[in-house]
């Protein structure tokens, strides 16, 4: 395992294990330890603040802030808004910053909590002390999905759990107060839920709603609190604002829990600049540089080598190729799922991207000959107006269409730019089935001239006689047609309103189709249709 | 426990004193023209004369409506103990007619100890109330209903306010409904047969005027000089806080603040975010934990924004404003990159990315709400064919840029022609 990876595990196990303490134990033999209030602290050994700023560079300020604003023991405290950017750390200071108070807390996500009725039930529980297992059917504790019931649930719950508190504070001196913080992770995903507006104006409100001196509220936000606003408005909470890290102090995040930190640094000083340009994301770097960092070893037998000057300069003209190509290439990790209706189809994408960035030399897709053609025919369709289909596939009035030029005046140029305009918002054209296997069936025949003469007639029977006759390419066009549309080649689009057929549009770039092109070696350029 | 540091102490005392409205909203209700004054009087005389009435507080978030209310509740409560039952509603929680009147069913039984049925239909539930709102009036008991929020009420059929001002009309019944709202056209949102139920009594909540505020100011921070503080510390602490309120940059700074938000919320978070970084070691507070305090509430989230973006990021940015000047109306993710592409070939940048990794920290940018798609239509298109808008102005970016920490200059000039 690569050190960036070590070091980003120990950065984020911090949600994970905490969530384990705090929503489901996972101890061996929960009979012989019942949940006790101390279950719902940090639960590991508390930290100091000098290790606790030193764990986070380039946090220091915020770090402080929250301290300070969270307050001495037992000091009620009004609610408090982290905001910043993905990836800068929002949720693991405060969970940390908890650890280091050692005050109990209940932490709940949005991501994990997708619906009110899950958040709400997921914070009883744990105020609860109420554990999902075998014997009670992993139900809740309480039922409960509106907001009006759960603010009485939790009226109720909350002093129950300050009175164990204050009890036992009396019976054992530890530092625990009598406040418990609740902490809502990711509440800008609630704008995207059913109701969400109403639901958030809740969130903020639930402290003047409650009135209960003894409950701190820490929300954790992706976005800054100028996006909640609303009309009939809300008194916001305090900021703490997270911003993006600097080049510097990435560089330190960086360094933090490597073994051979002068090598590292080198490392560093080569590949940080260019590709902080690009961004500035923790969890994405270090996916880049845990591969770019393995290229830049290779040379190297010995890793634990102190570089100097010359070895530096050697290791640096062995990498650079590969920054620049590193530069060009989409991050691998799956984007963040945010937006939920475009995620499966940008998933698929940023892998298909991948493998067109390893295989741009080869361009061998693993693609049978027929299904190349399929995919030239569809961006065909989509590119060309269907107008056109008769000229451009007629073998002997095609070409001559586009030879007789004019000179194009100031007014027709000032038309084309504005099509041309048009034509990249509308994107690429839909096309119905038909249409797409007559043009299959037209590049075809030229591609491959074995094929046999009457090929060149369009219609959909002589599709299926077509298939008959030649075999040997492929057994099911429509099959083909259906895997290219799983793979995200063709989607298929809403249907004409007046067929009623389902109509299919092409999502493959120019670049790539014209690359299918010259592995066939078929003449594309020649059929495209130039505004 | 016991050994505690003064100053921590003296802090959790502030804290405490500020998070606590009933605390901070007692000395703005001595005087007789007070709204608390306005409002204790009309909740009385309908107790002691047992009539029915109604009554909507009006003023923006943060001014102290609900604190008042509770204020003058606590003093009645006090004053007639037995005759006075609170029922409180919040529109945010139950603005839907059968949840609100179950909830109002469950707070009778609780305050009658009555057995509560969860089950009961929304008949039944009403029945109930309009039995319990005579009976309580025969007992000459007076039920006062708290809806906070009441403009959220006012959506859909407004079943809750029909029957409670209904019931109302009634001689034998004794009830006051009190209405909290932000809106000030809160009484023109309610139907023809509410309305003409409705007294039609308002209180306007204003802000609080500078000498009120500095009175506040004295009455939150400074220590009471009985013997659980060292009476040397609390004579340095309250002389310390008299000097930076009569400090002409404090005023400054107090002004700039209460010009942006001038309710008596937003000044309270205000004082809690200085009082939270004061020194505990010295334990004193000091001109600088305000400046800072005023700093970290002032916040220009857009411009945040802008300062969080990589250069690839801004090269886009600065695109889509290029294409906002040139009057293009609309733009996708495709007319962009054609930019974006002239750009390079013009100036030959050192940013050029392909198009996936542009695709990318567009992405980003999505995410972190500079960018949105134009329209919410045409969602089965692919997202860079979408239209999309920019949703900082160009004085935000253009500001943002400036202060960015490695914006190249290029892209400044760019962004000016």
């Amino acid at each position: 395992m690569t050190r960036e990876e070590s070091s980003k595990v120990t950065r984020r196990s911090t949600r994970f294990s905490s969530s384990s303490v705090t929503v489901e134990n996972p101890e061996p033999n929960p009979s012989h330890h019942p949940p006790t209030v101390s279950d719902l602290t940090f639960g590991e050994e508390s930290i100091t603040l000098d290790a606790l700023l030193s764990n986070f560079p380039g946090r220091r300020s915020q770090i402080l802030d929250l301290v300070r604003l969270i307050g001495p023991l037992d000091s009620p405290a009004l609610p408090v808004i982290a905001y910043g950017d993905a990836s800068t750390g929002k949720t693991s200071v405060v969970l940390q910053v908890f650890r280091h108070l050692n005050r109990p807390f209940v932490y709940s996500s949005c991501r994990t909590c997708c619906t009110p009725r899950i958040l709400f039930e997921s914070i009883l529980n744990q105020l609860l002390l109420h554990r999902k297992c075998s014997s009670n059917g992993y139900a809740s504790a309480k039922r409960c999905d509106k907001p009006s019931d759960f603010v009485n649930l939790l009226r109720e719950a909350l002093s129950n759990v300050v009175e164990t508190l204050k009890s036992t504070k009396l019976e054992r001196k530890s530092s625990m107060g009598k406040m418990v913080y609740l902490v809502v992770d990711h509440v800008d995903l609630i704008k995207d839920w059913d109701k969400g507006a109403m639901i958030l104006q809740f969130l903020f409100g639930l402290y003047s709603v409650l009135k209960m001196p003894q409950l701190g509220i820490v929300l954790i936000s992706g976005l800054s609190p100028d996006v909640y606003y609303s009309n009939v408005g809300y008194t916001d909470p305090l900021p703490v604002y997270f911003p993006e890290y600097s080049e510097e102090e990435l560089r330190q995040i960086f360094l933090k829990n490597q073994v051979n930190k002068k090598l590292y640094s080198a490392f560093l000083d080569v590949v940080l600049r260019p590709l902080c340009r690009v961004t500035r994301r923790v969890e994405e770097l270090s996916t880049t540089f845990s591969s770019l960092f393995r290229k830049y070893c290779e040379p190297l037998d010995d890793l634990a080598i102190s570089p100097n000057e010359d070895l530096k300069r050697r290791l640096y003209s062995n990498l650079k190729p590969h920054i620049t190509s590193c530069l060009n290439e989409i991050f691998r990790v799956s984007s963040r799922p945010h937006d939920g209706d475009t995620r499966g189809e940008r998933r698929q994408k940023a892998s298909y991207s991948c493998e067109k960035g390893e295989q741009l030399e080869m361009l061998d897709f693993h693609m049978s000959t027929s299904a190349k053609y399929l995919l030239i025919a569809a961006f065909l369709a989509s590119r060309n107006p269907a107008t056109l289909d008769a000229s451009m596939f007629d073998s002997t009035g095609g070409m001559d269409n586009r030879k007789r030029k004019r000179k194009a005046s100031e007014k027709s140029m000032e038309k084309k730019e504005m099509a041309e305009q048009e034509a990249v918002m509308k994107g690429p054209g839909s096309f119905p089935l038909e249409r797409l296997l007559a043009i299959f069936q037209c590049i075809a025949s030229v591609g491959d001239s074995s094929f046999g003469d009457d090929a060149e007639e369009e219609g959909e029977e002589e599709a299926t006689g077509y298939d008959k006759e030649s075999n040997n390419m492929m057994s099911d066009i429509l099959l083909q047609v259906s895997s290219l549309c799983d793979a995200n080649f063709i989607i298929k689009s809403g249907s004409c309103p007046l067929e009623g057929s389902i109509r299919y549009r092409s999502m493959v770039s120019e670049d790539l189709s014209l690359k299918v092109a010259r592995s066939l070696s078929f003449p594309l350029s020649k059929y495209l249709y130039r505004r | 426990m016991g050994k505690e540091n003064p100053a921590e102490k003296a802090l959790n005392l502030i804290r405490g004193r500020l998070c606590d409205p009933t605390f901070v909203f007692r000395p703005l209700s001595g005087s007789s023209d007070s709204n608390y004054s306005k409002l204790k009087f009309i909740v009385s005389t309908s107790i002691t004369e047992g009539c029915n009435n109604s009554i909507l507080l009006l003023g923006p978030r943060g001014s102290g409506k609900a604190a008042v209310l509770d204020l003058v509740v606590g003093d009645l409560m006090e004053e007639y103990p037995d005759s006075v039952t609170l029922i409180r509603l919040n529109g945010l929680l139950h603005s839907e007619d059968n949840c609100a009147f179950k909830e109002i069913a469950r707070q009778l039984c609780m305050e009658h100890h009555l057995l509560f049925s969860k089950m009961a239909s929304f008949d039944e539930n009403s029945q109930f109330i309009i039995a319990m709102l005579r009976e309580c009036g025969l007992a000459h008991k007076t039920i006062i209903f708290v809806l906070d929020e009441f403009d959220m009420f006012a959506q859909g059929k407004q079943r809750l306010l029909y029957s409670l001002l209904d019931a109302m009309q009634s001689v034998t019944s004794q009830a006051v409904v009190v209405g909290i709202s932000s809106r000030l056209d809160a009484d023109q949102l309610l139907e023809k047969r509410v309305r003409s139920r409705f007294s039609h009594r308002k209180i306007l909540f204003l802000p609080p005027s500078r000498e009120e505020i500095d009175s506040l100011l004295e009455h939150l921070l400074s220590l009471p000089a009985d013997s659980s503080f060292p009476s040397g510390y609390v004579s340095q602490f309250n002389e310390k806080i008299k000097s930076i309120t009569s400090d002409t940059r404090f005023k400054d700074m107090l002004k700039t603040f209460l010009n942006a938000n001038s309710t008596v919320n937003s000044f309270l978070k205000f004082i809690f975010r200085a009082v939270s970084s004061m020194n505990l070691e010295s334990g004193l507070l000091s001109l600088e934990n305000f400046k800072t305090a005023l700093s970290s509430m002032q916040r220009q989230p857009k411009l945040e924004a802008v300062r969080d973006c990589s250069i690839l990021e801004l090269y886009l940015l600065v695109c889509m404003r290029r294409l906002e000047v040139k009057e293009q109306n609309s733009y996708n993710f495709i007319s962009v990159m054609k930019e974006y592409k002239t750009i390079h070939d013009s100036f030959q940048t050192s940013d050029y990315y392909a198009q996936n990794v542009c695709l990318r920290a567009f992405e980003h940018l999505r995410e972190r709400e500079v960018i949105c798609y134009a329209e919410n239509r045409g969602q089965s298109q692919a997202g860079e064919y979408r239209p999309m808008k920019l949703l900082i102005s160009a004085s935000e970016l253009h500001q943002g840029m400036r202060s960015h920490a490695c914006c190249p200059a290029i892209l400044l000039k760019l962004l000016d022609h």
